[in-house]
């Protein structure tokens, strides 16, 4: 009842000057307590999720097991948790965030599991797989700015230098890029 | 750190007086400073047990490890419970010493004290001569409760038998109080309480 009556009020302040009434931030702040640490109570900062899913600030969950050595068991739920099982939260530019408290250890990085190199077409894969991202436009007439764009690209998945694989790229590339010229060549021509 | 507890603190209380539990008079917070280090806190009696109609005041102290430590929590209000000692207003529950959790706060310790009203552990005691009462005979402890909370805590119950004993033993001198707890201690035997007084 009280809050769908605020509501109400709310849509009528709105709608008249729409100066900022204190009932909409009331609510903009309960929506925000979802992300709100559960030991400090503030939003949480370093955010790490414990595996029973109670989130906390990484310096705050620190500390709390820092407290109890014996007793490392989550501060909601009281089920068994340990320093390492803590997923982090990465949300968007929150990545440099200092923090004014003690000196706490970095969070445990995130798990991150490759993608299988068999199926990188399923999800428009640039970049999975540079080999036959240049086979398939090569042919194309312009194609070879897509091949001198890929010998130089730093991205992570290419062949690491030296390989046989690298090798084998950095040969073909040449190729279509050489095509590619003759080609441009011969349409100037005719 | 004691910012972190400060900060809790002030949250918490906000919280607080917007409750539920505070608009039905069940629990009651109140700030004794400006550093949020001492607070009082007030939990009604539970209905159906010998502390219905009493008012209880607590002292609560927030240490500044709050909330990683539980706050510190005594009876203010004299209390005939077998977890809480009838001399200190000391305090046996689990979650203000080990099972304390940091995600607890100010107002689930007051509900929990106000379970621990509806629900003694004699078996757990802080007062072990209302511990063994509470076991040995429990009509007579109701009746001690009862009595205490009427007296301490405003509650409704007079027990005129009661009050008839205590002025019997503060005509020969004995202060209240002290009276009250002899009595008490002995199942309200007279005989056995000014034994014990003048012994
Ligand atoms: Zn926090
Ligand atoms: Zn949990």
């Amino acid at each position: 009842m009280a809050s769908s009556s605020s509501t109400e009020h709310t849509v009528k302040d709105n709608a008249g000057d729409g100066a900022q009434n204190p009932e909409t931030k009331e609510e903009d702040k309960k929506d925000d307590s979802m992300f709100e640490c559960n030991i400090c109570l503030d939003t949480a900062r370093d955010a790490v999720v414990s595996m029973c899913g109670h989130l906390f600030c990484w310096p705050c969950l620190h500390q709390w097991l820092e407290t109890r050595p014996n007793r490392q068991v989550c501060p909601v739920c009281k089920a068994a948790i340990s320093k390492e099982k803590v997923v982090p939260l990465y949300g968007r530019g929150s990545s440099k965030q200092e923090d004014p408290r003690e000196k706490v250890p970095p969070r445990p990085a995130g798990q991150r599991t490759e993608q299988e190199p068999g199926n990188s077409f399923s999800g428009f894969g640039f970049g999975d797989n540079t080999f036959h991202m240049s086979f398939g436009i090569g042919a194309f007439p312009f194609g070879f700015f897509t091949s001198t764009f890929n010998i130089g690209d730093q991205r992570p998945h290419a062949a690491p230098q030296g390989t046989q694989q690298h090798m084998e790229e950095q040969f073909l590339s040449k190729i279509f890029l050489w095509l590619a010229i003759v080609f441009l060549t011969w349409l100037l021509m005719a | 750190m004691a910012n972190i507890a400060a900060q809790r603190i002030k949250r918490e209380f906000k919280e607080v007086i917007k409750s539920e539990e505070v608009a039905k008079c069940a629990i009651k917070l109140e700030l004794l400073n400006d550093s949020y280090t001492e607070l009082k806190g007030e939990i009604a009696g539970p209905p159906d047990t010998p502390y219905e109609g009493g008012n209880f005041v607590l002292e609560i102290r927030v240490p500044e490890t709050y909330p990683f430590n539980p706050p510190k929590v005594r009876f203010i209000t004299k209390i005939w419970h077998p977890n809480i000692s009838s001399v200190t207003g000391a305090i046996c529950l689990d979650i203000l010493k080990d099972q304390w959790a940091a995600a607890m706060t100010l107002r689930t310790v007051l509900l929990s004290l106000q379970a621990l009203l509806s629900a003694a552990e004699p078996d757990d005691p802080q007062d072990a001569v209302v511990a063994r009462q509470y076991k040995e005979n429990l009509e007579m402890f109701k009746l001690t409760a009862k009595h205490w909370t009427n007296v301490y805590a405003g509650g409704p119950f007079v027990n005129s038998d009661c009050d008839d004993k205590i002025k019997r033993l503060i005509d020969m001198g004995i202060e209240e109080h002290q009276a009250r707890v002899a009595l008490s201690s002995y199942n309200w035997v007279l005989e056995r309480a000014t034994e014990q007084l003048f012994s």
